[in-house]
C-alpha cells in the first residue's frame, strides 16, 4: 500500500470578488515510502498549495486524502497537527528558520512536539543532525550570521531531525546559486535516502528534478506525469518551463501522454 | 508532560529573544505585585502589632471585666468576692482568670517612704496581658506559696530604688507598720514619662502582707475572665447572673474587651491596594501591546511550528505561557523586593514595642502577590493568544 495516496483532490478559494479560484483540480498522486518525487511546474500552478495538502497544513476542497491507511479528511485538527509533526518534514524555499535561536535551537524546535526520550534528548539530537549536514562546529551560530547554503543546510537537519516518513521540500534550492543548490540537493537525496524517507520535492530547476525517481509536472492546477529521457542531463523544457542550460546540450523530454 | 514542558521552554525562549521590551513591561508588573504584596504584609504585621498592644492594656480577646461595686454602706468582704471568684470560675473552666485590684501602698526608698501605685493581680494576668519583663521573669505559681511577697516592678521604681539591673537580686521594703522585705522578681517597661513608680503584687500576696492606705476608700477586687470570643456573649449574660445573686448589695457590671482591630482594614489600605491595581493593570497593558507586537511580527514562526506539529491548543498555550512565564517571574521579583522591605521595616520604632509573637512575612501576602501577577499575566496573553490561533498556516510561511 502506498504511503501517500491523493484522489482526485481539488482545492479551491473563494476570491474576494465571490469569483472561485480552481488552484487544483484532479489531481491524483501515489507515493511509496522512500520513493523521490520531484514536481515541476511554473510559478502560480499550485505546487505549494498541493504541498501544504499533502503536509497537512491545508486540506483539499474535495477528493480523497489517504495517509499510511488513514482518510486524513476525518482527523480532528489535533490529530493531524500529531500526524504532521510525526510523519512530515518540511523545507521551505526561504529556509524559514527561527530568528534570534541558534543552528542548535533551531534544528531541537521541531523536538519541542516530540514526546518522552526525544524531547528531553532534543539537544543532542540536534547536534547529531547537525554534525550530519557539516555544520557541526557552527551549532552556536545565530541564522543570519550563516549563508544561504548553511541556512538551508541547518533547515534540512531541522526537517529529518523527528526522523519523518516523509520530507515535504518546496523549492529548497530556490534561493541559492545554481552551485550551492546542488550541493544541498545532493545533501538532501542523501539524507533522505539513509533515513529512509520518502522525498517530496518541488522545483524550478530541471537539474534538481532529475534527481528524483519519479517526474510529475503541474500546470494550471493539473498533476501530469513526465519522463525525463537522459536524468542529470535534462536542461529544456516543453512548453512554459524555464530553461536552465545552453540549448546545444539540451535534450528534449517528453510527455507521458504524448508517447501513449 | 512534555506538552506542558515544550510550551513554557518555548515561552522562556520567547522572552529571551525580546527581552529588552517585554523587561520594561516587566518591572511595571514586578514593581505593582511588590507594592500589592508588600502592603498586604504590612496590614497584617501591622494588625499583629496593634492587637498586642491593645491585648496589653486590654486583655485579649476575650476577655470579660467583671466588677461588682457596692451600692449601699455594707460591702462583701474581701473573703466573699474570693469565694464568689473562685466558684465563677470553676463552674465555667475558665483557664485563665485573675483577680485584680489597684491600691496604692507605701514602700521604702533610699530616700525615703514613698506611695506607689500598686495592682495587685494573679499570676494568669502575665499571659492575659501579654506582660513583657524587661529584666527578670513574671510571677510563677510556685511564687505563691513564698513566705515573703514578690513584686514585679516598672524602671521608675528600679531607679527609684538606686539600682540599674536585678543582677545583685535587690529587694525592697514594703511599708505600713509591720514592713515586710520584698523580693524583686521583674521589671517591666515604664509605659510613659514621668510615669513614676509601679509594681504588681500576687493578689495572694496583697492579701497577707498587705495594708492599703484607707484614705484610698474601699479596696474593690475585679475579675477578669479570658474567654473563647464566640462564647462571651453567653458567659456575659451567666457571670452577671451569678454575681448579682452571690453578692447580694452590688450592682454588678461584666463587660467584653480586648483583641485587636484591622488597623489597615479601612480607607489607606483600599487607596493602597488601588495604586497596586492600577499599576498592575498598566504593567499588563504594557504586556498585551508589546505580545501583540510580537504575534503579528511572528506570524512566521507561528506557521512554522505549525509544520512541526504545534496543535491549534499548544500555540495558544505557547504565546498564553509567554505572557505568564514573565508576569510570574517579575511577580517573584516583587514579592522578594517586599519580603526585604517589610523586613528592614523597624517595627519596635514604629510602634513602640516589639511584637511579642514577631510574624513571620505572612504567606498568604506572597500568594496574593503572585496570584496577581499569574492573573495579569493571563490575561494579558489571552488576547495574543486568540490571534495567533486564528493564523492561517499557510498564509504564515507563505512569501
Ligand atoms: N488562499 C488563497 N487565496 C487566494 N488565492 C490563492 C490562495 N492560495 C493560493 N492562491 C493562488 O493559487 C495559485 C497557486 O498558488 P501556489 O502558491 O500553490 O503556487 P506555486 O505553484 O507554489 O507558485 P510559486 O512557484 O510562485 O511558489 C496562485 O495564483 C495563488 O495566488
Ligand atoms: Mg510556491
Amino acid at each position: 500500500m502506498a504511503l501517500l495516496e491523493l484522489t482526485d483532490v481539488t482545492r479551491s478559494v473563494r476570491l474576494p470578488d465571490d469569483r472561485i479560484l480552481a488552484i487544483l483540480q484532479g489531481v491524483t498522486l501515489s507515493v511509496d515510502a522512500g520513493e523521490h518525487v520531484a514536481v515541476v511546474g511554473r510559478s502560480g500552478t499550485g505546487k505549494s498549495t498541493l504541498l501544504n495538502i499533502l503536509g497537512l497544513l491545508d486540506a483539499p476542497t474535495s477528493g480523497e486524502y489517504v495517509l499510511d491507511g488513514t482518510p486524513i479528511g476525518r482527523l480532528s485538527g489535533r490529530a493531524r497537527a500529531r500526524r504532521r509533526g510525526d510523519d512530515f518534514g518540511f523545507v521551505f524555499q526561504q529556509f524559514n528558520l527561527l530568528p534570534g535561536r541558534t543552528a542548535l535551537e533551531n534544528v531541537a524546535a521541531p523536538l519541542m512536539y516530540a514526546r518522552g526520550k526525544t524531547f528531553w534528548r532534543r539537544f543532542t539530537l540536534a547536534a547529531q543532525m547537525l554534525d550530519r549536514v557539516g555544520l557541526g562546529d557552527r551549532l552556536d551560530t545565530m541564522p543570519d550570521k550563516l549563508s544561504g547554503g548553511e541556512q538551508q543546510r541547518v533547515a534540512i537537519a531541522r526537517a529529518l531531525v523527528r526522523r519523518p516518513r516523509v520530507i515535504l521540500a518546496d523549492e529548497p534550492t530556490g534561493a541559492l546559486d545554481v552551485e550551492t543548490g546542488g550541493e544541498v540537493m545532493s545533501l538532501l537525496d542523501e539524507i533522505a535516502s539513509e533515513s529512509g524517507a520518502a522525498l517530496i520535492a518541488i522545483t524550478h530547476d530541471l537539474a534538481v528534478a532529475a534527481r528524483a525517481q519519479r517526474h510529475y509536472r503541474l500546470a494550471g492546477g493539473v498533476l501530469l506525469p513526465i519522463v525525463l529521457n537522459a536524468p542529470g542531463q535534462v536542461t529544456e523544457w516543453i512548453g512554459d518551463l524555464p530553461v536552465s542550460a545552453p540549448l546545444a546540450t539540451a535534450v528534449p523530454i517528453t510527455l507521458e501522454e504524448d508517447r501513449a | 508532560m512534555t506538552g506542558i514542558v515544550g510550551a513554557i521552554v518555548e515561552a522562556w525562549d520567547e522572552l529571551r529573544i525580546h527581552k529588552l521590551r517585554v523587561l520594561l513591561a516587566l518591572i511595571g508588573v514586578a514593581v505593582a505585585v511588590c507594592a500589592i504584596t508588600g502592603i498586604t504584609a504590612a496590614a497584617q504585621m501591622m494588625n499583629q502589632a496593634v492587637k498586642e498592644q491593645t491585648e496589653r492594656s486590654g486583655g485579649r480577646a476575650t476577655t470579660l471585666m467583671v466588677s461588682a461595686y457596692p451600692t449601699g454602706s455594707v460591702a462583701p468582704t474581701g473573703e466573699q468576692y474570693d469565694a464568689e471568684f473562685t466558684q465563677i470560675v470553676e463552674r465555667y473552666g475558665v483557664e485563665y482568670a485573675s483577680r485584680e485590684l489597684y491600691s496604692q501602698l507605701t514602700f521604702r526608698f533610699p530616700n525615703g517612704a514613698q506611695p506607689v501605685q500598686v495592682q495587685a493581680v494573679d499570676v494568669d494576668y502575665g499571659v492575659m496581658r501579654r506582660v513583657q519583663p524587661v529584666q527578670g521573669t513574671w510571677f510563677a505559681e510556685a511564687d505563691a506559696d513564698r513566705f515573703a511577697p514578690a513584686v514585679v516592678v516598672n524602671e521608675d521604681f528600679l531607679e527609684l530604688l538606686g539600682v540599674s539591673d536585678l543582677s545583685g537580686h535587690p529587694t525592697v521594703m514594703l511599708g505600713g507598720k509591720t514592713p515586710v522585705r520584698t523580693t524583686i522578681l521583674g521589671v517591666v517597661a515604664t509605659q510613659w514619662e514621668g510615669e513614676g513608680p509601679t509594681a504588681f503584687l500576687l493578689y495572694d500576696h496583697f492579701t497577707r502582707w498587705a495594708s492599703p492606705d484607707v484614705q484610698y476608700g474601699p479596696v474593690v477586687p475585679n475579675l477578669s475572665l479570658w474567654v473563647p470570643p464566640e462564647m462571651a456573649d453567653e458567659l456575659t449574660e451567666l457571670v452577671r447572673r451569678d454575681m448579682s445573686a452571690g453578692l447580694p448589695g452590688t450592682q454588678t457590671d461584666v463587660y467584653q474587651q480586648g483583641g485587636g482591630f484591622d488597623v489597615l482594614e479601612g480607607g489607606a489600605r483600599w487607596v493602597i491596594t488601588g495604586i497596586g491595581g492600577v499599576a498592575l493593570l498598566l504593567g499588563g497593558l504594557g504586556l498585551v501591546n508589546i505580545a501583540l507586537v510580537t504575534v503579528r511580527y511572528r506570524i512566521r514562526e507561528i506557521g512554522i511550528r505549525r509544520s512541526f506539529g504545534a496543535t491549534s491548543g499548544r500555540v495558544f498555550f505557547g504565546v498564553l505561557m509567554e505572557s505568564v512565564v514573565a508576569t510570574v517571574l517579575a511577580g517573584l521579583l516583587g514579592v522578594m523586593a517586599a519580603i526585604v522591605i517589610i523586613k528592614n521595616i523597624p517595627v519596635e520604632r514604629i510602634f513602640g514595642a516589639g511584637l511579642q509573637d514577631v510574624p513571620p512575612f505572612p504567606l498568604s501576602a506572597a500568594l496574593v502577590g503572585m496570584a496577581c501577577a499569574t492573573a495579569v499575566g493571563a490575561l494579558a496573553g489571552l488576547i495574543p493568544a486568540i490571534v495567533a490561533v486564528r493564523v492561517k498556516v499557510i498564509d504564515a510561511i507563505r512569501y
